[in-house]
């Protein structure tokens, strides 16, 4: 046997960039708008600008007539497939159909209309001028409370209340705890509606191969074999006959975890006129189109000891859905009240969720979706207690946190949190923002009429969806290890991650557990002809599932290196550690490179054993993870303009275990910076008849990078049994967190005027008239 | 989005108010009014190229006269759409002597819907704003053109 050399390096745990990054950030990524296929038609889509309409007539032969166009279709050329599917089910829910093309009536704004298929895609563009729609506008109903006034527009005519569904969860004796109270406070919380904006914007390619009877759709999703499921149904396809795949996807949030009209519509014309197509969202649409998150207003009350002790809360919830359900809408709203109790103690909880149709663009689920709404809530609902009780909000917090003791701890909405440590969180986080240096500046700069504030939020959440029988769609993940012949390794995942690193996380798990190089590893995903099934990349899920699925096919697969290389070395007592396989007996040694040509050679086969070195392993988690954390963040509040100056920002994040701290940060940046969004700057506005007056980027604003301060960010470690990676997640912890500690700084800032509460965006128009009336609203 | 404003023409009201309602003044005063034609009484059909923000277009629409009290005031009722959007909007429109010439005091709300809402609303009332100054502006221009 030729010498082999013993691998000691390690890679989980190291700050190793990410392999991903140099085809991003030079331009030489494959997006699906890059895809260019031989006789490719473009399609561009036709939309309602009525957020009400009946549609009495479409003209479409001026369209037709226009050079180059190949075909209009309409609702009622689609009336064989469909409908866009909802993928959450709620007792006694109310699902409109939803049609892949509006059929008599539209029912928002962007409602797609008509579909005009051309040579390329500025014919295409120019055409939808010549469809002529003769509407009959009917009155519309934008604002969820206005939705359930007796006598408002129907979105639907067939359930003239708007409402989808009511949902009512309750544990403990609430009306007993607000009996025994001492205080109660009670606060109308609206988290706005949100516009995801990913950089890149939706779009799909259709491809139909009439002799394979074959459909390839690509598409800039997150779950492309839910996608593959969906679509065929909706199509009538043979699962079988279509794949889907997800190139380079810039950018989802949630609001690519789904199934829209267009993946439907772009499958249908592909095989109608046995060409390629592709369409190509505009920013312009993807606002109006593509599904908005957030969307409560929310009643809260909360009951608690003049010591400081939380005694149970009171949530009226009501969810703006939009005008339909795309695939999570009505679930979202449930992942509130799942976490309402936050990381607290109290058992007493009342949660009423109203599900309103609207006639704007669906809700669903954006980065946190349902749980950054509780935490606002609860983080705001904390903060009020304390003021009214004149405890510092660190105290309150300290005072009520769920006991390190008391894990696996069952919460009164019927979860069970793994671990947590969440006073040792917010000791670090005090620490490094020097909180209470920080209290006595605050005391200084109010003696010179500063508004100077400190707001804290700490936040859990629930990650690494999930336990299948609590997900719509199964909630395990599959991976697949492979060393092929020459000792180089490809993993296939069936999370599809886009953006989030698992190119790099995941390879970092295989070096560790085969010894071999980073560069020798390549992890694929996005195409669900190569990967055997997989659900997908959301809910902080992707390394905490996906990565254990990898872990447990290594283990897998390590078991079958060590039976070939016991075979090479002639031995019975073989180990595997570091590349190589070595007799203990003899001290003999035979590389993973060796073992791997004998596998696939297979002239000599252990007994029992296939050749080839491939492991598949679908994992199972048998419980969702619950990472947590807490964010301080100091502010100044400028009297003059109302312009909120973010002066520190102390992320300290608990996720578990960590594979690659840098990409851990990175995630908590991009969450902050959500997160920010929201607190301070973003809004999405319809008019009173359902017009979306936000319209493109130069009315919707989302923070630019001079907007985001430095994030001084650190870490504590509590490991998950749920895994054994030991790892939580961080996708969302970032943008969860965030707001409400920006807001209750800012509130702080201003609680010297009396201001107790105040809802986001935290813009300085609002801000500067608070200050003018001294603090009256 | 309410509009609301006034302006002094150099005519007195009983000028004014039919300056106000003769086709062929309307649209040489409109700005981007390609065509106004009357279709009945009180009616009249109108075609416009309407430019806000980045986007324009051309709207055809239809104008209607009601409530009409000469000279003092009368009802306006214009719609229209195009490929960029559509507008609804109505106004009073009232009249006062002053000094040998007439106040012009309008009063409405318009409603927009479509591209022009989605991306030119922000620009919307400084646009209407100006537009009617123009209108206004062109309408005096021509009342002291002898009759």
């Amino acid at each position: 046997m030729a010498t082999t050399i013993t691998k000691t390096e390690t890679f989980v745990g190291k700050r190793i960039r990410r392999k991903e990054d140099p085809r991003l950030i030079t331009g030489t990524a494959t997006y699906v708008d890059d895809i260019q296929m031989p006789g490719m038609h473009y399609a561009a889509i036709l939309r309602s600008p009525h957020a009400a309409a009946r549609i009495l007539a479409i003209r479409t032969d001026a369209a037709l007539r226009h050079p180059g166009v190949v075909a209009v279709f309409t609702g009622k050329d689609v009336e064989g497939i469909g409908p866009v599917p909802c993928g959450a089910s709620l007792p006694g829910l109310r699902v409109p159909y939803h049609s892949v093309l509006a059929r008599d009536r539209v029912y928002f704004v962007g409602h797609p209309v008509a579909v005009v298929v051309a040579r390329d895609r500025y014919i295409a563009r120019d055409a939808l001028d010549w469809i002529e729609v003769d509407y009959e506008p009917l009155p519309a109903v934008a604002d969820p409370e206005k939705a359930l006034e007796p006598g408002a527009p129907a979105v639907h005519p067939e359930w003239p209340d708007n409402i989808a569904f009511t949902y009512h969860q309750e544990a403990g004796d609430v009306d007993k705890a607000f009996a025994e109270a001492d205080v109660v406070v009670k606060q109308r919380i609206v988290s706005q509606r949100l516009i995801p904006t990913a950089l890149e914007t939706r779009g799909v390619v259709a491809d139909w191969r009439s002799g394979e009877k074959s459909l390839t759709i690509y598409s800039s999703t997150q779950i492309p074999h839910l996608m593959r499921t969906l679509v065929a149904q909706a199509l009538g396809l043979p699962e079988n006959r279509l794949r889907v795949v997800a190139p380079e996807v810039g950018g989802g949030f949630g609001s690519k975890l789904n199934v829209y009209a267009e993946e439907i519509l772009m499958g249908f014309v592909a095989m109608k006129i046995g060409k390629p197509i592709k369409w190509i969202e505009s920013r312009r649409e993807n606002f109006l189109c593509t599904i908005h998150g957030r969307g409560h207003v929310d009643y809260f009350e909360i009951a608690g000891k003049r010591d400081g002790t939380i005694l149970g809360l009171k949530l009226k919830l009501i969810q703006d859905l939009g005008a339909y359900h795309q695939l999570l809408t009505p679930a979202i709203p449930t992942l509130s009240v799942l976490m309402m109790p936050g990381i607290y103690r109290f058992r007493n909880i009342r949660a009423e969720v109203i599900g309103v149709f609207t006639n704007c663009v669906p809700t669903d689920a954006y980065r946190g979706a349902g749980r950054p709404e509780a935490t606002h809530g609860i983080e705001r609902m904390v903060d009020m207690l304390a003021a009214e009780i004149g405890m510092d909000p660190a105290e309150i917090r300290f005072k009520n946190f769920v006991r390190p003791d008391e894990f696996p701890y069952a919460t009164p909405t019927g979860l069970s949190y793994d671990t947590g440590n969440y006073a040792t969180a917010l000791e670090k986080a005090m620490e490094v923002a020097g909180y209470h240096q920080l209290r006595e500046e605050q005391k200084k700069a109010r003696q010179e009429g500063r508004l100077f504030g400190i707001g804290i939020s700490t936040y859990g959440e629930i990650c690494a969806f999930g336990p299948s029988p609590a997900t719509p769609a199964g909630g395990w993940e599959s991976a697949t290890v492979r060393v092929e012949p020459t000792g180089k390794v490809t993993v296939l995942t069936g999370s599809s991650p886009h953006g989030q690193g698992q190119e790099t996380t995941f390879a970092q798990l295989v070096c560790d557990e085969l010894g071999v190089d980073i560069d020798d590893v390549v992890v694929q995903h996005g195409d669900t002809a190569m990967v055997p099934y997989g659900i997908g990349t959301f809910g902080s899920r992707a390394t905490a599932v996906g990565g254990t699925a990898v872990y447990f096919a290594l283990q897998a697969l390590k078991e079958k290196i060590k039976k070939f290389g016991a075979t090479l070395l002639d031995s019975d007592d073989v180990s595997f550690s570091g590349g190589v396989c070595i007799c203990n007996k003899t001290g003999r040694t035979v590389s993973l490179a060796e073992i791997a040509a004998a596998s696939y050679r297979a002239a000599k086969l252990p007994p029992g054993t296939e050749p080839g070195l491939v492991s598949t392993y679908f994992w199972e988690p048998p419980n969702f993870t619950f990472p947590f954390g807490a964010h301080i963040v100091v502010t100044e509040v400028d009297r003059e303009t109302g312009a909120v100056e973010i002066k520190r920002y102390v992320a300290v994040d608990d996720c578990g275990k960590v594979i690659n701290p840098l990409l851990v940060e990175g995630q908590v940046h991009g969450g902050v910076a959500q997160g920010l969004g929201q607190a301070l700057y973003e809004q999405a506005v319809y008019d009173d008849n359902g017009q979306l007056v936000t319209g493109e980027l130069m009315d919707y604003a989302i923070p630019k990078a001079t907007m985001v301060p430095r994030i001084e960010t650190d870490r504590t470690e509590t490991p998950t049994p749920v895994n054994p990676l030991g790892i939580k997640g961080v996708g969302e912890a970032g943008t969860i967190a965030c707001s409400p500690a920006v807001v209750n700084s800012v509130v702080d800032a201003l609680s010297p005027l009396g201001v107790r509460h105040i809802d986001m965006p935290l813009v300085p128009e609002k801000l500067w008239r608070l200050i003018q009336k001294g603090g009256q609203a | 989005m309410k509009i609301s404003g006034s302006y002094t023409l150099p005519a007195a009201p009983e000028r004014t108010y039919a300056l106000l309602q003769d086709p062929e003044a309307l649209a040489a005063s409109m700005p981007g009014c390609r065509e106004l034609v009357r279709t009945a009484e009180d009616e009249y059909e109108m075609k416009m190229n309407v430019v806000i923000s980045s986007i324009q277009g051309l709207f055809a629409g239809k104008i209607r006269v009601a409530d009409k009290e000469f000279p003092a005031r009368f009802r306006l009722l214009v719609e229209g759409d195009g490929k960029i959007g559509f507008l609804k909007g109505e106004g009073v429109l009232t009249l006062s002597p002053a000094d040998g010439a007439t106040e012009v005091h309008y009063d409405g709300e318009v409603q927009v819907g479509g591209m022009i809402a989605g991306v030119g609303q922000r620009l919307l009332d400084a646009t209407a704003k100006y537009l009617i100054k123009r209108f206004f502006e062109k309408m005096a221009a021509r009342v002291e053109q002898p009759s």
